[in-house]
């Protein structure tokens, strides 16, 4: 292999992981404010599928469809909101529901509006040129990380900002709280409804925009279905992550380089059936959330231990 | 005990008021949306109203499937297993039958070879059902999550099948599919019902009812499973073992799930292909949910959905509204089921009338 395949390689890493940072990360506050959230996947197909809308009747800016799915995606995100907090409906069918109804409403809005079924490509697109940095374009391997989309580098900062606000902020401690516990949070002058309210629309916002990174930078159209198991992947991710915001990104980072890698081998025309390949991912998905859980168990019980030997002790 | 006997009447009717309660707003809902985008508005009730009447075969090859999932989804959701991964355990099961099928001599009896088929299919959705139960009860995995990932790798393997292994060599590119199976693996369609593909596989799903019901109802096992999904901890005073019930539920549900494959295969399709499952599983899901997980009510929640479905069917061929919107009702009947909010509603507001009134008085 040489050094352009490796670069390559590392740079379609990066171009794979960001939908799914951005959707691990909107995901991530969530799970650290208590709601079990897995409606990322509907969140995101709604979000590419307005991303394609809003470039189609802004006549082919993308500007308009990252701003129209980051919108669409809260608005969406916000049913989910209200049944969570308001009618405290159980997160797990919630979450489903919003997957089945995002399918639903996508397909049906697809021939409402377009008249067109399974994809639709706006007539007119100006695709957003890829931001190169100076310097390290130069570099060989290390430029994978110029040339790539202002999405990505957005995502890079966010990653930054939440760890900063999770963990260095009375917001992010709020978050945290409400997660622990919400009567302890109520006790300590936090509304646990408000936080979660927050969170849930910025998970909405956050996937709508790695929905509309799907539809509207990777390629430039929206199809039945696209986002395929992303969104779970992306819970995978987090939980892999322990939830914390740099943990989570470099753990998307693992999983587009695998997806990469198999990418590579598709290429370069090993005799691995393609349907074998696309398993990869999430193969190592599930492979990700036994160990991750496994290592949660093993703590669990570790502390069980520790406490029992201190009340031996006392 | 008459006391008690008139309690659990009213108690079930009440339960089936609050279903229609629920299909009703749905409806509705999805009435308001055709209307919104322009469409016919009455098109998804006139669409209901054709597969009750007119296309009742449709409807029954449609809730085959779906009651079966629905079953499925309900015996792990007694134990409090979160399975998802029943539109898997199909794919897997498919997979199984159609490989036997295409084994199997063509000189072998149909029933013998119908027999192969279906003890195959259930093996294999109990097997890849046995992954995810492993995980939960060794590794403390998420079987959600697990079980959905899981989804997806079933779903390829089918794929791989079908441009692989089992490929028809005589059809084109566009097609993804296995050879056509012999007809001594065919399972029999309803006669009655011809030509639609409406199959014995309902009676099968009577049959699976049937004995799911007494298992749960009148039986040590079903009691058992009813106590472990309530409380493990007191089922494991009890003397009882939560492990090893979470892998019977997990292999029942897979075993259905196996069947819902092999009688797509064998009855519906007569091929393994790609894309023959509309997500039956999800909408088990639903299905089981609006039925309360009571096994003989998913018979009959099978059959509004198999409605429903079918009606989406008819109404994309008759005019042209997109049968996603059926989708949409499933939707929105997922999310009102998962809030409960309707039922405690109505009777609030009832009750304030009430007292409203006597104050009147």
């Amino acid at each position: 292999m040489n050094i352009a395949v490796i670069s390559d390689t590392l740079a379609s890493t990066i171009r794979i992981a960001t939908p799914l940072m951005l959707m691990a990360l909107g995901g991530l506050l969530c799970d650290r404010a208590g709601v079990f959230n897995i409606a990322m996947e509907g969140f995101a197909l709604v979000g590419a599928f307005a991303a394609v809308a809003c470039v189609q009747f802004s006549g082919g800016s993308v500007w308009v469809g990252l701003l129209g799915a980051l919108v669409i995606g809260a608005l969406y995100s916000a049913i989910f909101g209200l049944f969570v907090t308001k009618f405290k409906a159980n997160n797990i069918i919630a979450s489903i529901a919003m997957n089945t109804l995002g399918a639903g409403l996508t397909s049906y809005l697809l021939r409402a509006m377009f008249d067109v079924q399974g994809a639709y490509a706006p007539e007119n697109i100006n695709k957003l040129e890829m931001i190169e940095i100076p310097v390290i374009r130069d570099i060989p391997v290390l430029n994978c990380i110029s040339g790539q989309s202002i999405v990505t580098y957005f995502t890079v900062v966010l990653m930054i900002v939440l760890y900063v606000m999770l963990f260095k902020t009375k917001t992010g401690l709020g978050i945290c709280a409400v997660g622990e516990s919400d009567v302890a949070a109520r006790t300590a002058g936090i509304k646990p409804e408000l936080v979660k309210w927050k969170v849930v629309l910025l998970s909405g916002a956050l996937s709508g925009l790695a929905g509309a990174y799907l539809s509207i930078i990777s390629v430039s159209q929206f199809s039945e279905n696209m986002i395929q198991g992303r969104g779970f992947t992306a819970f995978t991710i987090y939980v892999f992550g322990a939830s914390h915001p740099i943990f989570a990104s470099l753990v998307s980072l693992l999983f587009g380089f695998a997806e990469a890698i198999g990418i590579r081998i598709e290429l370069m025309g090993m005799a691995i059936p393609p349907s074998i390949i696309s398993m990869f991912p999430y193969i190592l998905a599930i492979v990700a959330l036994a160990i991750s859980s496994y290592m949660r168990k093993r703590k669990v019980q570790g502390v069980i231990k520790v406490k029992k030997k201190k009340e031996k002790l006392a | 005990m008459r006391t008690k006997d008139n309690s659990r009447i009213i108690a079930s009717v009440e339960t089936v008021a609050k279903q229609i309660v629920l299909i009703i707003i749905a409806l509705a809902l999805a009435t308001i949306f055709l209307a919104v985008s322009g469409y016919e508005p009455f098109a998804i009730v006139e669409g209901i109203w054709n597969s009750l009447t007119v296309d009742i075969a449709g409807t029954i090859r449609w809730m085959t499937p779906l009651a079966l999932s629905g079953l499925a989804v309900c015996v792990t959701y007694k134990a409090e297993v979160f399975n998802l991964g029943v539109d898997g355990q199909i794919y897997m099961g498919a997979s199984a039958a159609a490989a036997v099928a295409l084994f199997v001599p063509e000189s072998l009896n149909q029933g013998v070879s119908l027999v192969f088929i279906f003890l195959a299919a259930m093996a294999a959705g109990a097997a890849f059902a046995m992954i995810p139960a492993l995980m939960k009860v060794y590794l403390n995995t998420n079987e959600i999550v697990s079980t959905l990932l899981l989804n997806f790798v079933a779903e390829l393997f089918v794929e791989y099948l079908v441009t692989g292994p089992l490929r028809d060599p005589s059809e084109g590119t566009n097609l993804n599919a296995s050879e056509i199976l012999s007809e001594n693996t065919w399972l029999p369609r309803l006669s009655y019902f011809q030509p639609s593909t409406a199959n014995v596989g309902f009676y099968i799903a009577v049959i699976v009812m049937i004995i799911l019901a007494f298992v749960f109802y009148k039986t040590a096992f079903g009691h058992e499973i009813k106590i472990v999904g309530a409380n493990p901890t007191l089922a494991r005073y009890a003397g009882m073992k939560p492990k090893k019930t979470i892998f019977q539920v997990m292999a029942l549900s897979g075993m259905i799930g196996g069947i819902v494959g092999a009688i797509e295969v064998t009855a519906v399709q007569h091929r393994l292909l790609t894309g023959f499952n509309p997500d039956f599983g999800m909408t088990g899901i639903v299905v089981t949910l609006l039925a309360n997980n009571n096994p003989i009510g998913v018979l009959f929640s099978g059959a509004f959905f198999g409605a429903i479905h079918n009606g989406g069917i008819n109404m994309e061929r008759l005019t042209s509204v997109p049968s996603a919107v059926t989708d949409i009702v499933t939707g929105i009947i997922f999310l009102m089921i998962g809030a409960k909010f309707v039922l405690p509603r109505l009777k609030k507001l009832a009750a304030e009338k009430k007292s409203t009134g006597k104050g009147g008085n």
